[in-house]
Protein backbone atom coordinates (compact mmCIF):
# COMPACT_ATOMS: atom_id res chain seq x y z
CA UNK A 1 0.00 0.00 0.00
CA UNK A 2 0.96 3.62 -0.71
CA UNK A 3 1.18 5.80 1.90
CA UNK A 4 -2.02 6.10 3.36
CA UNK A 5 -4.78 9.43 2.78
CA UNK A 6 -5.29 11.51 5.40
CA UNK A 7 -8.77 10.52 5.25
CA UNK A 8 -7.96 6.99 5.81
CA UNK A 9 -5.31 7.66 8.90
CA UNK A 10 -8.19 9.16 10.05
CA UNK A 11 -10.38 6.63 9.81
CA UNK A 12 -8.44 4.15 11.15
CA UNK A 13 -7.49 6.36 14.29
CA UNK A 14 -10.96 5.99 14.39
CA UNK A 15 -11.58 2.55 14.05
CA UNK A 16 -13.52 2.82 11.24
CA UNK A 17 -11.41 0.88 9.04
CA UNK A 18 -11.98 -2.86 8.07
CA UNK A 19 -10.08 -5.51 8.94
CA UNK A 20 -7.51 -5.90 5.58
CA UNK A 21 -7.46 -1.70 5.43
CA UNK A 22 -7.07 -1.61 9.13
CA UNK A 23 -3.69 -4.00 8.45
CA UNK A 24 -2.53 -2.00 5.29
CA UNK A 25 -2.64 1.19 7.24
CA UNK A 26 -0.31 -1.03 10.15
CA UNK A 27 1.72 -2.09 7.94
CA UNK A 28 2.13 1.51 6.41
CA UNK A 29 2.68 2.66 9.67
CA UNK A 30 5.25 0.03 10.48
CA UNK A 31 7.62 0.95 7.83
CA UNK A 32 7.42 5.09 7.83
CA UNK A 33 8.56 7.08 11.03
CA UNK A 34 7.33 10.38 9.83
CA UNK A 35 3.86 8.91 9.08
CA UNK A 36 3.89 7.48 13.06
CA UNK A 37 4.54 11.28 13.91
CA UNK A 38 1.52 12.54 11.97
CA UNK A 39 -0.60 9.92 13.41
CA UNK A 40 0.46 10.70 17.19
CA UNK A 41 0.12 14.71 16.17
CA UNK A 42 -3.81 13.44 15.13
CA UNK A 43 -4.01 11.60 17.88
CA UNK A 44 -3.05 14.39 20.20
CA UNK A 45 -5.65 16.83 18.53
CA UNK A 46 -7.77 14.89 18.97
CA UNK A 47 -7.49 14.79 22.72
CA UNK A 48 -7.30 18.28 22.92
CA UNK A 49 -10.53 18.73 20.73
CA UNK A 50 -12.17 16.71 23.56
CA UNK A 51 -10.92 18.09 26.36
CA UNK A 52 -11.79 21.60 24.65
CA UNK A 53 -15.50 20.89 25.38
CA UNK A 54 -14.95 18.72 28.43
CA UNK A 55 -15.42 21.78 30.46
CA UNK A 56 -19.43 21.62 29.69
CA UNK A 57 -20.04 18.19 30.77
CA UNK A 58 -18.98 19.62 34.22
CA UNK A 59 -20.97 22.69 34.71
CA UNK A 60 -24.38 22.43 35.91
CA UNK A 61 -27.41 22.06 34.08
CA UNK A 62 -29.93 25.37 34.07
CA UNK A 63 -32.84 24.81 35.49
CA UNK A 64 -34.99 25.92 32.25
CA UNK A 65 -33.18 22.87 30.86
CA UNK A 66 -34.45 20.01 33.35
CA UNK A 67 -37.90 21.95 32.96
CA UNK A 68 -37.51 21.99 29.22
CA UNK A 69 -37.07 18.18 29.35
CA UNK A 70 -39.43 17.29 31.20
CA UNK A 71 -42.13 19.53 29.33
CA UNK A 72 -42.49 21.65 32.51
CA UNK A 73 -42.34 25.18 32.89
CA UNK A 74 -41.17 27.59 35.51
CA UNK A 75 -40.41 26.29 39.49
CA UNK A 76 -43.05 23.35 38.99
CA UNK A 77 -39.83 21.31 37.89
CA UNK A 78 -37.92 21.85 41.33
CA UNK A 79 -41.33 21.24 43.37
CA UNK A 80 -41.54 18.04 41.79
CA UNK A 81 -37.70 16.89 42.11
CA UNK A 82 -37.92 17.74 46.10
CA UNK A 83 -41.00 15.56 46.16
CA UNK A 84 -39.28 12.54 44.96
CA UNK A 85 -36.18 13.61 46.97
CA UNK A 86 -38.56 13.02 50.11
CA UNK A 87 -39.26 9.52 48.88
CA UNK A 88 -36.03 8.61 48.00
CA UNK A 89 -35.04 9.99 51.66
CA UNK A 90 -37.73 7.62 52.98
CA UNK A 91 -36.61 4.50 50.80
CA UNK A 92 -32.36 5.46 51.18
CA UNK A 93 -32.34 6.50 54.81
CA UNK A 94 -28.86 7.65 55.93
CA UNK A 95 -26.52 5.41 54.01
CA UNK A 96 -22.99 7.05 52.45
CA UNK A 97 -24.08 9.10 48.95
CA UNK A 98 -22.51 6.25 46.76
CA UNK A 99 -25.24 3.71 47.74
CA UNK A 100 -28.10 5.93 47.04
CA UNK A 101 -26.87 5.52 43.43
CA UNK A 102 -26.93 2.12 42.71
CA UNK A 103 -29.99 1.87 44.66
CA UNK A 104 -32.10 4.27 43.16
CA UNK A 105 -31.11 3.63 39.59
CA UNK A 106 -32.03 -0.09 39.72
CA UNK A 107 -35.43 1.56 40.71
CA UNK A 108 -35.90 4.75 38.48
CA UNK A 109 -33.29 4.40 35.87
CA UNK A 110 -29.86 5.02 36.49
CA UNK A 111 -29.58 8.81 35.40
CA UNK A 112 -32.22 10.64 37.76
CA UNK A 113 -32.12 8.03 40.06
CA UNK A 114 -28.45 8.37 40.68
CA UNK A 115 -28.92 12.08 40.98
CA UNK A 116 -31.27 11.93 43.18
CA UNK A 117 -30.03 9.25 45.42
CA UNK A 118 -26.83 11.44 45.91
CA UNK A 119 -28.85 14.13 46.98
CA UNK A 120 -30.39 11.73 49.71
CA UNK A 121 -27.70 10.79 51.09
CA UNK A 122 -25.96 14.13 51.83
CA UNK A 123 -27.61 17.39 52.62
CA UNK A 124 -31.42 18.17 52.15
CA UNK A 125 -30.77 21.07 50.78
CA UNK A 126 -28.67 20.05 48.23
CA UNK A 127 -29.28 21.49 45.14
CA UNK A 128 -30.10 20.31 41.30
CA UNK A 129 -26.93 21.54 40.45
CA UNK A 130 -25.14 18.98 42.59
CA UNK A 131 -26.92 15.99 41.55
CA UNK A 132 -26.40 17.37 37.38
CA UNK A 133 -22.72 16.97 38.72
CA UNK A 134 -23.01 13.25 39.50
CA UNK A 135 -25.23 12.59 36.91
CA UNK A 136 -22.41 14.12 34.53
CA UNK A 137 -19.45 12.09 36.12
CA UNK A 138 -21.62 8.98 36.46
CA UNK A 139 -23.62 8.28 33.09
CA UNK A 140 -23.96 11.76 31.10
CA UNK A 141 -20.33 11.56 29.34
CA UNK A 142 -18.86 9.60 26.67
CA UNK A 143 -18.34 6.11 27.25
CA UNK A 144 -14.54 6.39 28.65
CA UNK A 145 -15.98 9.55 30.92
CA UNK A 146 -18.53 6.63 32.58
CA UNK A 147 -16.24 3.65 33.09
CA UNK A 148 -13.63 6.54 34.90
CA UNK A 149 -16.63 7.60 37.09
CA UNK A 150 -17.95 4.02 38.18
CA UNK A 151 -13.88 2.65 38.54
CA UNK A 152 -13.56 6.45 41.04
CA UNK A 153 -16.84 4.88 42.42
CA UNK A 154 -15.67 1.64 43.62
CA UNK A 155 -12.44 2.59 44.64
CA UNK A 156 -13.87 5.26 47.03
CA UNK A 157 -16.48 2.58 48.08
CA UNK A 158 -13.72 -0.11 49.23
CA UNK A 159 -14.25 -4.00 48.82
CA UNK A 160 -15.80 -4.21 51.89
CA UNK A 161 -18.98 -2.60 51.04
CA UNK A 162 -20.65 -5.30 49.10
CA UNK A 163 -23.86 -3.15 48.24
CA UNK A 164 -22.23 -2.13 45.02
CA UNK A 165 -21.78 -6.04 44.04
CA UNK A 166 -24.90 -6.89 41.94
CA UNK A 167 -21.77 -10.48 41.87
CA UNK A 168 -20.03 -10.76 44.98
CA UNK A 169 -16.50 -12.42 44.86
CA UNK A 170 -18.03 -15.48 46.05
CA UNK A 171 -20.34 -16.46 43.37
CA UNK A 172 -19.11 -18.93 41.47
CA UNK A 173 -19.20 -17.75 37.42
CA UNK A 174 -21.85 -20.98 36.55
CA UNK A 175 -24.23 -19.28 39.52
CA UNK A 176 -24.13 -16.41 38.79
CA UNK A 177 -24.77 -17.50 34.87
CA UNK A 178 -27.62 -19.52 35.91
CA UNK A 179 -29.17 -16.72 38.28
CA UNK A 180 -29.00 -14.47 35.30
CA UNK A 181 -26.94 -11.94 36.88
CA UNK A 182 -24.33 -11.92 34.11
CA UNK A 183 -24.54 -12.18 30.48
CA UNK A 184 -24.31 -15.23 28.87
CA UNK A 185 -21.58 -14.74 26.59
CA UNK A 186 -19.65 -13.56 29.37
CA UNK A 187 -16.28 -14.99 31.08
CA UNK A 188 -14.00 -13.72 33.75
CA UNK A 189 -10.60 -13.45 32.94
CA UNK A 190 -8.54 -14.97 36.14
CA UNK A 191 -6.05 -12.31 37.13
CA UNK A 192 -4.42 -14.09 39.93
CA UNK A 193 -0.90 -14.53 38.37
CA UNK A 194 -0.96 -10.35 38.53
CA UNK A 195 -2.08 -10.61 41.97
CA UNK A 196 -5.06 -9.31 41.16
CA UNK A 197 -7.93 -10.27 43.12
CA UNK A 198 -11.64 -10.25 41.68
CA UNK A 199 -13.41 -8.28 43.72
CA UNK A 200 -16.92 -8.50 42.57
CA UNK A 201 -19.00 -7.46 39.41
CA UNK A 202 -21.87 -5.10 39.08
CA UNK A 203 -24.05 -4.51 35.67
CA UNK A 204 -24.65 -1.58 33.83
CA UNK A 205 -25.85 0.46 31.25
CA UNK A 206 -23.41 2.72 29.90
CA UNK A 207 -24.27 4.84 26.38
CA UNK A 208 -27.71 2.43 26.79
CA UNK A 209 -25.84 -0.82 26.41
CA UNK A 210 -25.68 -3.04 28.67
CA UNK A 211 -22.23 -4.04 30.50
CA UNK A 212 -20.35 -5.90 32.97
CA UNK A 213 -17.38 -4.01 35.44
CA UNK A 214 -15.37 -6.15 37.24
CA UNK A 215 -13.37 -4.90 40.16
CA UNK A 216 -9.95 -6.49 41.19
CA UNK A 217 -7.78 -5.27 44.04
CA UNK A 218 -4.30 -5.93 44.96
CA UNK A 219 -1.47 -5.13 47.90
CA UNK A 220 0.80 -3.97 44.63
CA UNK A 221 0.53 -0.28 44.84
CA UNK A 222 1.88 0.49 41.07
CA UNK A 223 -0.48 -2.04 39.64
CA UNK A 224 -4.09 -1.80 41.43
CA UNK A 225 -7.14 -1.47 41.75
CA UNK A 226 -7.93 -1.81 38.61
CA UNK A 227 -11.62 -1.83 37.05
CA UNK A 228 -12.00 -4.21 33.82
CA UNK A 229 -15.05 -3.62 31.96
CA UNK A 230 -16.97 -5.45 28.90
CA UNK A 231 -19.91 -4.13 26.71
CA UNK A 232 -21.87 -4.63 24.15
CA UNK A 233 -20.80 -2.71 21.28
CA UNK A 234 -22.15 -1.87 17.78
CA UNK A 235 -18.54 -0.89 16.34
CA UNK A 236 -16.14 -2.06 14.49
CA UNK A 237 -13.30 -4.27 15.90
CA UNK A 238 -10.51 -1.37 16.96
CA UNK A 239 -6.45 -2.11 18.32
CA UNK A 240 -6.21 -1.63 21.48
CA UNK A 241 -5.86 1.96 22.16
CA UNK A 242 -4.47 4.22 25.40
CA UNK A 243 -6.38 7.53 26.86
CA UNK A 244 -6.24 9.07 30.17
CA UNK A 245 -9.12 10.03 31.95
CA UNK A 246 -8.04 12.42 35.03
CA UNK A 247 -5.44 10.99 36.69
CA UNK A 248 -6.34 7.51 35.42
CA UNK A 249 -5.56 5.40 32.34
CA UNK A 250 -7.41 3.37 30.25
CA UNK A 251 -6.90 0.82 27.69
CA UNK A 252 -9.47 0.02 25.37
CA UNK A 253 -10.23 -2.24 22.41
CA UNK A 254 -13.24 -3.49 20.76
CA UNK A 255 -13.52 -6.97 19.05
CA UNK A 256 -16.27 -9.18 17.89
CA UNK A 257 -19.01 -6.60 19.11
CA UNK A 258 -17.81 -5.87 22.43
CA UNK A 259 -16.34 -3.15 23.53
CA UNK A 260 -13.34 -3.65 26.57
CA UNK A 261 -11.46 -1.31 28.74
CA UNK A 262 -8.90 -1.45 31.66
CA UNK A 263 -9.43 1.55 34.25
CA UNK A 264 -6.80 1.65 37.02
CA UNK A 265 -3.39 3.85 37.91
CA UNK A 266 -1.07 1.29 36.54
CA UNK A 267 0.99 2.49 33.88
CA UNK A 268 0.35 1.52 30.67
CA UNK A 269 3.66 -1.12 30.38
CA UNK A 270 1.16 -3.10 33.10
CA UNK A 271 -1.89 -2.46 31.20
CA UNK A 272 -0.62 -3.50 28.25
CA UNK A 273 0.72 -6.74 29.74
CA UNK A 274 -2.60 -7.70 31.36
CA UNK A 275 -4.72 -6.58 27.99
CA UNK A 276 -2.76 -9.48 26.34
CA UNK A 277 -3.30 -11.91 28.75
CA UNK A 278 -7.10 -11.11 28.62
CA UNK A 279 -7.23 -10.81 25.34
CA UNK A 280 -5.65 -14.86 25.12
CA UNK A 281 -7.59 -16.29 27.83
CA UNK A 282 -11.03 -14.56 25.93
CA UNK A 283 -10.32 -15.87 22.76
CA UNK A 284 -9.06 -19.21 24.19
CA UNK A 285 -11.72 -20.27 26.58
CA UNK B 1 -45.53 11.39 27.31
CA UNK B 2 -43.88 8.46 29.02
CA UNK B 3 -41.13 9.30 32.03
CA UNK B 4 -38.99 7.42 30.95
CA UNK B 5 -38.31 9.55 27.58
CA UNK B 6 -38.47 12.11 29.87
CA UNK B 7 -35.71 10.95 31.58
CA UNK B 8 -33.28 9.93 28.74
CA UNK B 9 -33.90 13.37 27.57
CA UNK B 10 -33.03 15.02 30.78
CA UNK B 11 -29.85 12.25 31.03
CA UNK B 12 -28.88 13.19 27.57
CA UNK B 13 -28.60 17.33 28.46
CA UNK B 14 -24.86 17.27 29.71
CA UNK B 15 -24.26 15.92 26.54
CA UNK B 16 -26.66 18.60 24.15
CA UNK B 17 -25.26 21.12 25.93
CA UNK B 18 -21.57 20.41 24.57
CA UNK B 19 -22.58 19.32 21.25
CA UNK B 20 -24.41 22.50 21.05
CA UNK B 21 -21.50 25.00 22.51
CA UNK B 22 -19.72 23.47 19.90
CA UNK B 23 -21.98 24.41 17.25
CA UNK B 24 -22.69 27.48 17.95
CA UNK B 25 -19.60 28.78 20.11
CA UNK B 26 -21.85 30.50 22.63
CA UNK B 27 -22.99 29.10 26.08
CA UNK B 28 -25.74 31.46 25.74
CA UNK B 29 -27.06 30.25 22.68
CA UNK B 30 -26.46 27.03 23.33
CA UNK B 31 -28.39 26.74 25.80
CA UNK B 32 -31.51 28.41 24.06
CA UNK B 33 -30.40 25.51 21.11
CA UNK B 34 -31.22 23.27 23.42
CA UNK B 35 -34.02 24.17 24.99
CA UNK B 36 -35.73 24.68 21.40
CA UNK B 37 -34.82 21.34 20.79
CA UNK B 38 -36.07 19.58 23.75
CA UNK B 39 -39.91 21.66 22.75
CA UNK B 40 -39.26 20.26 19.86
CA UNK B 41 -38.04 16.76 21.00
CA UNK B 42 -41.57 16.59 22.84
CA UNK B 43 -44.03 17.28 20.31
CA UNK B 44 -42.10 14.56 18.03
CA UNK B 45 -42.08 12.31 21.10
CA UNK B 46 -43.85 9.82 18.90
CA UNK B 47 -41.60 9.88 16.01
CA UNK B 48 -38.82 7.93 18.11
CA UNK B 49 -38.02 4.47 17.07
CA UNK B 50 -38.01 2.70 20.20
CA UNK B 51 -34.45 0.33 19.86
CA UNK B 52 -32.65 3.13 18.32
CA UNK B 53 -30.00 5.39 19.81
CA UNK B 54 -32.02 8.33 21.83
CA UNK B 55 -28.92 10.42 21.79
CA UNK B 56 -28.57 10.05 18.05
CA UNK B 57 -32.05 11.25 17.22
CA UNK B 58 -31.68 13.99 19.48
CA UNK B 59 -28.05 14.95 17.96
CA UNK B 60 -30.35 15.35 14.47
CA UNK B 61 -32.55 17.69 16.05
CA UNK B 62 -29.85 19.80 18.29
CA UNK B 63 -28.37 20.58 14.70
CA UNK B 64 -32.16 20.66 12.33
CA UNK B 65 -32.95 22.94 14.82
CA UNK B 66 -29.57 25.20 14.56
CA UNK B 67 -29.81 25.17 11.00
CA UNK B 68 -33.01 26.60 11.08
CA UNK B 69 -31.70 29.10 13.16
CA UNK B 70 -29.02 29.87 11.06
CA UNK B 71 -31.23 30.27 7.71
CA UNK B 72 -33.54 32.51 10.05
CA UNK B 73 -30.24 35.15 11.59
CA UNK B 74 -26.92 35.60 10.96
CA UNK B 75 -25.38 34.37 14.46
CA UNK B 76 -23.69 36.77 16.47
CA UNK B 77 -20.98 35.41 18.99
CA UNK B 78 -20.67 37.68 22.18
CA UNK B 79 -17.68 38.63 23.35
CA UNK B 80 -18.54 38.40 26.75
CA UNK B 81 -17.07 35.03 26.97
CA UNK B 82 -13.39 36.05 25.46
CA UNK B 83 -13.32 38.26 28.00
CA UNK B 84 -14.34 36.32 30.99
CA UNK B 85 -11.30 34.19 30.41
CA UNK B 86 -8.54 33.57 32.91
CA UNK B 87 -7.30 37.58 33.16
CA UNK B 88 -7.29 38.90 36.40
CA UNK B 89 -7.80 35.76 38.33
CA UNK B 90 -5.61 33.40 41.03
CA UNK B 91 -5.44 30.79 39.20
CA UNK B 92 -2.18 29.33 38.84
CA UNK B 93 -0.74 30.26 35.90
CA UNK B 94 -0.35 26.72 34.31
CA UNK B 95 -4.07 26.41 34.41
CA UNK B 96 -4.37 29.43 33.18
CA UNK B 97 -2.36 28.80 30.22
CA UNK B 98 -4.11 25.43 29.96
CA UNK B 99 -7.53 27.22 29.81
CA UNK B 100 -6.69 29.46 27.08
CA UNK B 101 -5.01 26.44 25.22
CA UNK B 102 -8.98 24.93 25.18
CA UNK B 103 -10.02 28.49 24.19
CA UNK B 104 -7.52 28.40 21.04
CA UNK B 105 -9.39 24.75 20.37
CA UNK B 106 -12.84 26.24 20.59
CA UNK B 107 -12.09 29.16 18.20
CA UNK B 108 -10.15 27.38 15.55
CA UNK B 109 -13.33 25.41 15.52
CA UNK B 110 -15.61 27.69 15.57
CA UNK B 111 -14.52 28.99 12.47
CA UNK B 112 -14.81 26.01 10.02
CA UNK B 113 -17.16 25.52 8.16
CA UNK B 114 -20.50 24.56 9.63
CA UNK B 115 -20.32 21.12 8.23
CA UNK B 116 -17.03 20.06 8.97
CA UNK B 117 -17.70 21.33 12.54
CA UNK B 118 -20.83 19.17 12.38
CA UNK B 119 -18.66 16.30 11.92
CA UNK B 120 -16.12 16.94 13.90
CA UNK B 121 -18.32 17.53 16.87
CA UNK B 122 -20.34 14.16 16.33
CA UNK B 123 -17.14 11.35 15.76
CA UNK B 124 -14.51 13.18 17.39
CA UNK B 125 -15.89 14.87 20.27
CA UNK B 126 -19.62 13.29 21.04
CA UNK B 127 -17.72 9.37 19.69
CA UNK B 128 -20.19 8.63 17.55
CA UNK B 129 -19.23 6.02 14.38
CA UNK B 130 -19.58 7.40 10.96
CA UNK B 131 -22.70 5.85 10.19
CA UNK B 132 -24.40 7.33 12.90
CA UNK B 133 -22.67 10.67 12.25
CA UNK B 134 -23.71 10.18 8.57
CA UNK B 135 -27.58 9.11 9.91
CA UNK B 136 -27.97 12.42 12.07
CA UNK B 137 -26.29 14.87 9.58
CA UNK B 138 -28.77 13.03 7.09
CA UNK B 139 -25.09 12.37 4.60
CA UNK B 140 -23.09 9.86 2.96
CA UNK B 141 -20.66 8.13 4.94
CA UNK B 142 -18.03 9.18 2.58
CA UNK B 143 -18.77 12.72 3.42
CA UNK B 144 -18.53 12.61 6.82
CA UNK B 145 -15.68 11.10 6.03
CA UNK B 146 -13.96 13.72 3.96
CA UNK B 147 -15.89 16.57 5.83
CA UNK B 148 -13.94 14.93 9.08
CA UNK B 149 -10.60 14.31 7.71
CA UNK B 150 -10.85 17.82 6.39
CA UNK B 151 -11.82 19.10 9.74
CA UNK B 152 -9.13 17.65 11.47
CA UNK B 153 -6.14 18.74 8.60
CA UNK B 154 -7.74 22.35 9.12
CA UNK B 155 -7.12 21.97 13.05
CA UNK B 156 -3.81 20.41 12.90
CA UNK B 157 -2.47 23.02 10.12
CA UNK B 158 -3.73 25.98 12.77
CA UNK B 159 -3.20 24.60 16.36
CA UNK B 160 0.57 23.56 15.60
CA UNK B 161 2.76 22.47 17.80
CA UNK B 162 3.00 24.86 20.08
CA UNK B 163 -1.12 23.78 21.24
CA UNK B 164 -0.54 20.13 20.77
CA UNK B 165 2.44 19.99 23.22
CA UNK B 166 0.04 21.55 25.52
CA UNK B 167 -1.17 19.17 28.13
CA UNK B 168 -4.53 18.48 28.15
CA UNK B 169 -4.42 17.24 31.90
CA UNK B 170 -3.07 20.52 32.99
CA UNK B 171 -6.89 21.53 31.72
CA UNK B 172 -8.30 17.94 32.90
CA UNK B 173 -6.73 19.54 36.24
CA UNK B 174 -9.57 22.59 36.43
Amino acid sequence: MQRPSDETLIAYLDGELDEQETLEVIKALARDERLQAHAERLNASARLIRAAYDEVLRESVPERLIAAARGERGLSAMRRALARLARWRMVLGERPWWIGVPVAASLVGFVIGGGLGYVAGTEQSASLTAQQDLVTAGAGANWLDSITGYHKLFVKAGVNDRALMDVPADATADAAHKAGQLPADFRLPNLKPWSLEFQGARLLMIDGRPASQLFYTTDNKSLGPLTFVEAESSKSDLAPTFDRREDLNILYWRHHGHAYALVGTADIGYLWNIYNDIAWQLDAI
Amino acid sequence: MSASFNDQLVAVLPRLRRFARGLTGSAVEADDLVQAACERALARAHQFQPGTRFDSWMFRIVQTVWIDQLRARETRRTESEDEALGTGTDEPSRRVEARMALREVQAAIAVLPAEQRLALLLVTVEGLSYREAAEVAAVPVGTIMSRLARARMALLAKLGGDALRGSTEDAKAE
